[in-house]
């Protein structure tokens, strides 16, 4: 018997569907997980993927994918690769393992709900496609992580990390249950699909990928490179929904592309700012965080707004001057607060480390220079407890990140100021004006507390570091320290000192 | 009706004393942070609550006078936080004197 070839038969089936009868449309597609709004449900049927796939060259190319990743794995546990990495680079991917594994998981659940809610049939097919990519992607990095966990408790937060109340952690839930956990399947698929997968996961999973390469972390490259293919595919479904969308209902695709820009730019300064520019080794960089997001991030956002008719988001300047920012206060947060983190981050300002910031951000010194050199004096003074948080950082009531952004005023000052909101007598603090905006439009939606806010409401007893920590699921085991044990001060001790001076611990 | 010396002592007498959690930020400092102070602490007091987290630890210290601004208003150091009406999670910041 002749088999069809696919071009023959994949039209018929790729978009099979039918019209109910014995029930009505609204109960198999509600609107609240379907989302069609303004747009009528027959302009759905234009919606089409762009890259065809059929089950049988999925199942091929996946399992030609798995044996890869997995051979080089297998390779490589035999060699001591391992140990010879930079703590500070370690700590890079410890950031991802902890704070992307359990998203994948979650991304497993979206793509489902497309695959259920979506209102055209080619796209629910895509949608299993990427439900599918999601469970490989859960279980290759777990399975990834898990070897290291023996020889270094931190690497078990891939799998705990979203199971705790660690801030970050908190972070993280409050952004991906608004993007994929809460919304409906057409701002899901935009939100997803299109603004985070096809914008911000090249960032990590491109950018994070090459600097492992420089940084001799073969196996982590391997892994993520064998999951941004995926993507690749997966994250199509946004176009054709944004096309339709935008046809019928501008203002709500400029709104959901912009608000989930912004959110993941916040989340992203966190995850992959410090580790390009601080934890990979200054020997090993090619680029700043700042030029890869100008390279692969902006540009390549700037094509998709053109591409598809959308405007500029209306925030697109505060969006540029944070790069300058962002990423910086992010880093000295995550060390002065290192108690409170799965991972060990290195300061990563040497004097050579100090020099290409300064190179890469003409205003570096002026911000952040007098505030590294008073904790690297108390450092080399010996006193540890000055390095320590004694309280909380203020957090964002929109993204959950510390309120530290930094802008030049019209006072010829570089200050962290203040955005505050009061509603229904409550008074809210936020990170920047945009996260402001966001919170008063979508305000009936966002009602994750801050871990301030419970702190404040006695949820975390007792209410001391101590109690924090527990509270967070911190042992002393996972309790994050300086990565490189403060050897990065100690070329800031006069002649002499240095050579003497022992290693530093807190 | 008659007021009884009980009633004019509870009618004279301050407030009792309550927790104010502010956000506060101490001069060119990088991040907000929580600091709780009492209502009955002097504006001076809370600018030394607030130093506390921040002076000598991540900015550098300075022998300059501090004031605290809140609601765009320099206080006068010698107010208590409730007479300045500083209100729980209301934002402070607290700055050298140029």
């Amino acid at each position: 018997m002749t088999m069809l070839k696919r071009e023959e038969w994949q039209h018929l089936v790729r978009d099979v569907g039918w019209d109910y009868t014995y029930v009505d449309h609204e109960a198999v597609y509600p609107e609240w997980h379907s989302g069609t709004g303004k747009v009528p449900v027959e302009a759905w049927r234009d919606w089409e993927e762009s890259y065809k796939v059929t089950y049988p060259e999925y199942v091929a190319t996946q399992n030609e994918k798995e044996h890869a990743a997995y051979a080089v794995k297998a390779a490589l546990q035999r060699s001591k690769a391992f140990e010879n990495l930079d703590e500070g680079w370690k700590s890079s991917t410890k950031m991802h393992f902890g704070g992307v594994t359990l998203v994948e998981a979650a991304a497993i659940i979206g793509e489902l709900k497309m695959a259920r809610f979506g209102l055209n049939p080619g796209w629910r097919n895509m949608a299993i496609f990427g439900a599918l990519d999601e469970m490989r992607h859960t279980q290759i990095t777990l399975f990834f992580a898990h070897e290291f966990v023996g020889k270094d408790p931190q690497y078990d937060w891939a799998q705990k990390t979203f199971h705790t109340n660690e801030w970050g952690a908190i972070a993280l839930r409050s952004l991906f249950d608004a993007m994929i956990t809460s919304p409906n399947v057409v701002d899901l698929a935009i939100q997803l699909p299109l603004t985070f997968e096809t914008g911000f996961t090249n960032l990590q999973f491109v950018g994070l990928s090459a600097d492992a390469l420089e940084a001799g972390d073969i196996n982590f490259a391997n892994m993520i490179s064998s999951i941004q293919t995926d993507e690749a595919r997966h994250s199509q479904q946004g176009g054709p929904t944004l096309e339709i969308l935008i046809q019928h209902d501008p203002v709500r695709a400029q709104w959901v592309v912009d608000k989930f820009f912004w959110l993941s730019a916040r989340a992203f300064s966190a995850l992959t700012g410090p580790a390009m520019d601080y934890y990979l080794p200054v020997e090993n960089r090619k680029q700043s965080y700042r030029e890869f997001m100008e390279e692969w991030i902006i540009d390549q956002f700037m094509r998709t707004l053109r591409d598809y008719g959308l405007k500029k988001p209306w925030y697109w300047d505060d969006f540029v001057a944070g790069l300058d920012v962002w990423h910086h206060s992010l880093h000295l947060g995550f060390w002065f607060w290192r108690p409170t983190i799965w991972w060990k981050p290195v300061g990563g300002v040497s004097k050579a480390e100090r020099e290409w910031l300064a190179e890469k951000y003409p205003h570096w010194e002026t911000i952040y220079g007098p505030l590294w050199d008073t904790i690297i004096a108390n450092v080399n003074a010996g006193q540890m407890e000055k390095t320590l948080p004694a309280t909380l950082p203020w957090l964002c009531n929109t993204c959950h990140l510390p309120n530290d952004n930094f802008t030049y005023g019209r006072d010829g000052k570089w200050r962290v100021r203040n955005w505050p909101l009061k509603h229904n007598g409550v008074t809210y603090h936020f990170c920047t004006n945009v996260c402001r905006q966001i919170w008063w439009e979508d305000r009936d939606g966002l009602n994750n507390p801050t871990v301030v806010e419970r702190f404040l409401a006695g949820e975390i007893q007792p209410m001391d570091v101590p109690g924090i920590l527990a509270w967070m699921g911190i042992t002393p085991d996972v309790a994050g320290d300086d990565g490189h044990g403060y050897a990065w001060a100690r070329e800031y001790l006069p002649n002499g000192q240095a050579a003497r001076a022992g290693s530093v611990t807190s | 009706m008659t007021e009884t010396p009980d009633d004019a002592r509870t009618a004279s007498a301050e407030p009792e004393p309550s927790l104010i959690p502010l956000n506060a930020i101490f001069a060119t400092d990088f991040v907000e942070i929580l600091v709780p102070v009492m209502s009955n602490n002097t504006v001076a007091e809370l600018a030394g609550a607030v130093a506390t987290h921040v002076e000598g630890i991540r900015v550098p210290a300075r022998d300059a006078e501090k004031a605290v601004y809140h609601n765009g208003r320099r206080l006068d150091p010698q107010l208590t936080v409730a007479a300045a009406g500083i209100a729980p999670l209301d934002h402070v910041r607290v700055d050298y004197v140029e």
